[in-house]
């Protein structure tokens, strides 16, 4: 075997692997962290962050969904990036926060959808098995 | 699609729950004017006690005669009629929907109970298909309707499985258990299903009967 066979080969090696990489991360399913969740029934909501803001055309506005609230009040122009759904959001509701954690997710999702006609809606749309 | 889907579980399940309900109440008011009309009589003898008894009785399970003559077919009716109320009223999903809409909660099974107890309702419906053209003395009292209703019944909860594994056709078996489950609704006060509401009636009309007139057991 001279070195042109041996560059061809390890070449089609790196190339292959390079596919399969390529396709496994399309492929890769981000879902969201249901963790702070006891005994979740479904598997985490499907959602792929930059895709999802970038396809809604939310770039540029965070606070949509990483919002700040005194009390009931939402403070415009404030976002929170940098904490949980569920530092907030508790599984129950409390008197702090009248929204659980999965009334917040579902109905954060489902109600733009709605409005906007896009996305999914249904059970099974999200918590893809 | 999403203003559809939003029709069928907003609005749509308003005017059912609103069938259902206000169905119930004019059929009952037509079967006490009925009643007044052309069976006056049966005032004279319908008391409270025997009926009262009558309905306790029948609830027992294999407590009545006829219940223990056929002991197969009493154990998958009454196992059929508490899941099929006991699944969709303690589902998780459902309940989630409620607890988004009207803040509104109770305690629910979990998602793979759920499924055993759909499979076993959806086993139940084919028993009663079977029976239907097995036993002689069924098969003879037995039509169409009687398969029409059986799959009316399966519709929901077999759409709700294959729905809920997401087998195939996800979305458009999310829209048939939707619409088939608001059917289902609609047609209680108008149909058959009717006999959730009159069988304490005709219980209670045979206990009377029984109990004031015959002096003996209805059960």
């Amino acid at each position: 075997m001279n070195h042109k066979h041996l560059f061809i080969i390890s070449g089609l090696i790196f190339l292959t692997f390079f596919a399969y990489m390529t396709v496994s991360a399309q492929n890769e399913i981000i879902r969201l962290d249901n963790s702070a969740f006891e005994n979740p029934q479904r598997p985490g909501a499907v959602f792929d962050h930059d895709t999802h803001n970038e396809m809604a055309g939310l770039e540029d506005d965070c606070s949509v969904c990483h919002h700040v609230y005194d009390g009931k009040t939402l403070i415009e122009g404030e976002s929170s990036e940098d904490s949980a759904c569920s530092d907030c959001h508790e599984l129950k509701p409390t008197p702090e926060n009248s929204v659980p954690l999965r009334k917040a997710f579902h109905n954060r999702c489902k109600d733009c959808h709605f409005t906007s006609q896009k996305g999914p809606v249904l059970c099974g749309e999200c918590h893809i098995k | 699609m999403h203003s559809f889907i939003q029709f069928i579980t907003g609005p749509m399940v308003w005017i059912s729950f609103g069938i259902c309900f206000i169905g119930i109440v004019f059929r009952l008011l037509q079967i006490f004017r009925l009643t007044r009309e052309k069976e006056n009589f049966m005032f004279t003898f319908l008391s409270v006690k025997f009926s009262l008894r009558s309905i306790l009785v029948w609830l027992v399970p294999f407590l009545p005669v006829s219940t223990r003559k056929s002991p197969v077919f009493y154990a998958v009716s009454y196992i059929f009629h508490i899941l099929l109320f006991l699944t969709p009223l303690f589902l998780l999903s459902h309940v989630i929907l409620i607890e988004e809409n009207f803040n509104l909660s109770w305690w629910t099974v979990s998602d793979w109970l759920a499924d055993i107890f759909t499979v076993a309702v959806i086993c139940a419906l084919i028993f009663f298909a079977i029976r239907r053209r097995m036993v002689p003395e069924v098969k003879f009292l037995t039509g169409l309707s009687d398969y029409v209703f059986i799959i009316l019944v399966a519709l929901p909860f077999i759409s709700g499985f294959i729905a809920y594994h997401q087998f195939f056709a996800y979305q458009w078996m999310v829209i048939i258990h939707v619409i088939s489950g608001e059917l289902m609704l609609i047609l209680i006060p108008f149909t058959r299903f009717f006999h959730m509401i009159l069988a304490p009636l005709t219980r209670a009309y045979t206990a009377s009967e029984f109990g004031g007139v015959r002096h003996s057991k209805d059960w």
